[in-house]
């Protein structure tokens, strides 16, 4: 994972550089540092530091991966990979739940209610769809 | 649309009468990008109609001086929804369509990493949508702020009914859904690409999804946050965005900090298909791989860090620095044209229609990014802000990214997604239409800015000499909303009589993996995958005799059928 956290690693070098030139410029400039961009560099850069550590952490404990060697064969990659849901209305229902809790917002918070317990009921989904039914594993 | 049409004859057709159900059923529950790549498309571009409408409307309102038929307060909520509609319903969601469409194929992977997360994304897409737009059914009508919504005309005060709450609680919904479009985006290229599928060989189209994807998770978390703080003054009552401390400039830096880099999420992507599309019709590998990947990583970067261009005419933002960071970043986009020129360089090109779509491209964004160079100057900047001008600018650099590439990538990728090419004649009349509309359209409009004709106006007198221009303007658009007919036509009769595409690459010489599996590929997408030794597999695959690439000899060829299965 090497490139991949590279890349990570750029943007934090590249923050790195222009959240301290940008206070600095406005400081110089306008006569005080203007604080809403200097907060949001400076918080685009621990986002992009926190990925890049992420990922170099896990490639350092991983090693190269089949997909990481010019060299590999695609039989390399043979087994099962993961599990991969056939179908699912979970994803539907969530929605709703957000979306009724939003309208709440909007027309009045007993809707947000309703939206909550829609919401409890999807969050079980995710969790158990599962576990239950055709697919059931 | 369908979906249930993997074989390769005509003659086993659904019989959809009876299927109806089913077929919806299957739709609402399906968790395979491939489906849920569809249903982006066809969603979005129904917004791309309603929004197109929305357009037609206000340039028929302006073919004359006075008022015609709309209301002022009309006028304002179909500028605002057209630009949101445009924006955020139709050219964000088709980003995800053709990253989901593609990007999974070309990586080798037999789906998404989290293909019920992919399927909530739509759902948020659809959902925040639809509420947004709902504001139309409300008795004050849909937002009418502008798409970039500044306060305080945006607060309760000055623009009241729930037309503007509904606005933003869509917007957060389709925030919401990009963001986790983006995850879902990363993770699967950071973690399922095929064995030998390192990061340098990856097709620039998947380069481009992961750099807008980043771009996503870093910008709309910021535009998330200003729209509940805005939502909370309005409905809750809050303060936080009053002008009386410094809200009007703290919301001005939050929507920009998000919508400076959106518009790179918007062109990044269809950057990408046409840097596929290019080297397949001039039957050359692309020219400087490298010096792309560097140029979409610094476009990348560089444009977090030019949003207060947006601001130069407030006079509180520092003129130097974001002049300068935007002028930087023309410096990478030259570069990639420069590559994209390269590559047609001597080559042997064949103006097939999506060739055709991709040197509308360049013409049209060529304009844009020109008199993107002239705004980017504060001096020019503060004679044309807020005018014809700078519509005109938006356009050429939107209308030229979104639609003409997202019709090349249409007329490229349609055998891989529905097993059946478009017709060339419809498409070349569909190109010539379009892009005779498109200028005629924009072109004058940078005159009118010149001239002085503000933007967000639903009325001019007749004194000041706009009415020839906007004719001519309005005779365009309409020109172009005729343009997409041939399209519409194309994909009804190509989809009833077109010959099946019974080879892995109807084009002949496509080169990332995709084009090395059936057309549409199977429900995990491939049943056996080529060696990988280079950005080309598909044409290595193809054309042994110049990649030099062969199979393995040893028995291992055979994939394990079992390997991206469902378990
Ligand atoms: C179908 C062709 C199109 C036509 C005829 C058209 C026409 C217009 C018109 C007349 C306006 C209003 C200008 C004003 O009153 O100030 C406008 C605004 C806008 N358009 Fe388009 N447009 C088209 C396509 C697009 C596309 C494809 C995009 C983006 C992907 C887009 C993005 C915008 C935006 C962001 C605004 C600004 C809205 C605002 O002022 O809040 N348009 N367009
Ligand atoms: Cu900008």
């Amino acid at each position: 994972m090497k490139t991949e956290s590279r890349i990570f690693l750029f943007l934090v070098i590249f923050f790195v550089v222009v959240a301290p030139v940008y206070a600095f410029t406005t400081f110089r400039l306008d006569g005080a540092v203007e604080v809403i961009g200097t907060t949001a560099l400076i918080l685009t850069l621990l986002f992009a530091a926190m990925i890049w550590g992420m990922l170099a952490l896990t490639g350092r404990s991983t090693g190269p991966r089949p997909e990481d060697r010019g060299e590999a064969e695609i039989v390399e990659g043979a087994g099962a990979l993961g599990f991969f849901p056939p179908t699912s209305i979970v994803p539907f229902w969530t929605t709703v739940a957000i979306a009724v809790m939003f309208l709440g917002v909007v027309f009045g918070w007993w809707l947000t209610l309703i939206g909550v317990g829609i919401g409890i009921w999807a969050a079980f989904g995710w969790a158990y769809e599962y576990y239950v039914g055709d697919y059931k594993h | 649309m369908t979906t249930a049409r993997v074989d390769a004859s005509a003659a086993v057709r659904p019989e959809r009468k009876e299927k109806m159900g089913a077929l919806f059923w299957s739709w609402m529950t399906t968790t395979d990008h491939k489906v849920i790549a569809k249903l982006y498309i066809w969603t979005a571009l129904s917004f791309f109609a309603f929004g197109g409408l929305l357009a037609l409307a206000i340039r028929a309102e302006l073919a004359f001086p006075g008022l015609q038929y709309l209301h002022y307060e009309t006028f304002n909520q179909f500028f605002t929804m057209h630009g949101t509609i445009m924006l955020l319903m139709f050219a964000t969601p088709m980003f995800a369509a053709f990253a989901n469409a593609l990007m999974p194929l070309q990586i080798g992977a037999p789906d998404v990493s989290f293909p019920r997360l992919n399927m909530f994304s739509y759902w948020l897409y659809l959902f925040g949508s639809l509420i947004a737009c709902a504001g139309f059914l409300s008795p004050d009508g849909a937002a009418s702020f502008g798409w970039f919504a500044y306060v305080p005309l945006s607060d309760a005060i000055h623009s009241p009914g729930v037309g503007g709450d509904l606005w933003l609680a869509g917007l957060y919904l389709l925030g919401l859904s990009s963001i986790l479009g983006a995850v879902n985006f990363i993770t699967t290229i950071i973690t399922m690409r095929a064995p030998g599928l390192t990061m340098f060989r990856m097709s620039m189209f998947t380069w481009n999804i992961l750099v807008t994807s980043i771009l996503i998770l870093v910008v709309f978390p910021v535009l998330a946050a200003g729209l509940l703080v805005l939502l909370s003054d309005r409905v809750l009552g809050t303060h936080i965005l009053d002008s009386a401390t410094g809200g009007a400039m703290l919301w001005q830096h939050l929507f920009w900090f998000f919508g400076h880099p959106e518009v790179y999420v918007l062109a990044l992507p269809f950057f990408g298909i046409i840097t596929e599309v290019i080297p397949v019709f001039s039957r050359k590998p692309i020219f400087g791989y490298i010096g792309l990947v560097g140029a979409t990583l610094a476009i990348g970067a560089l444009s977090i860090s030019v949003w207060a261009h947006h601001m130069f005419v407030t006079g509180a933002v520092n003129l130097p620095f974001f002049s300068f960071m935007t002028f930087m970043i023309a410096v990478p986009t030259g570069v990639k044209f420069f590559n994209w020129i390269g590559t047609m360089w001597n080559g042997s090109i064949r103006m097939d229609s999506p060739m055709l779509f991709a040197v509308g491209f360049l013409t049209t964004f060529l304009f844009g990014g020109l008199t993107g160079v002239i705004l980017a100057s504060p001096p020019l900047d503060f004679q044309v802000s807020d005018t014809y001008f700078v519509v005109a600018h938006f356009h050429y650099v939107l209308f030229g990214t979104v639609v003409f590439a997202m019709f090349a990538g249409f007329y490229f990728w349609w055998p891989k997604f529905y097993g059946y090419m478009l017709d060339e004649k419809l498409a070349k009349l569909h190109f010539w239409l379009m892009f005779a509309g498109f200028h005629l359209t924009f072109l004058v409009q940078h005159w009118l800015g010149i001239e002085g004709m503000q933007r967000r106006i639903a009325n001019y007198l007749e004194v000041e000499g706009f009415t020839f221009l906007n004719q001519v303007s309005t005779v365009g658009s309409f020109l172009l909303g005729i343009s997409m007919l041939p399209f519409l036509w194309n994909v009804y009769i190509s989809h009833k009589h077109a010959a099946r595409v019974t080879v892995d690459d109807p084009w002949g010489w496509g080169r990332s993996l995709e084009w090395a599996t059936s057309c549409p590929p199977p429900r995990h997408n491939f049943t056996k995958l080529p060696r990988i030794r280079s950005e080309a597999p598909a044409f290595d695959l193809h054309h042994p005799e110049i990649s030099g690439v062969g199979e393995p000899v040893a028995a291992g060829v055979a994939l394990d059928p079992t390997k991206g299965g469902p378990r």
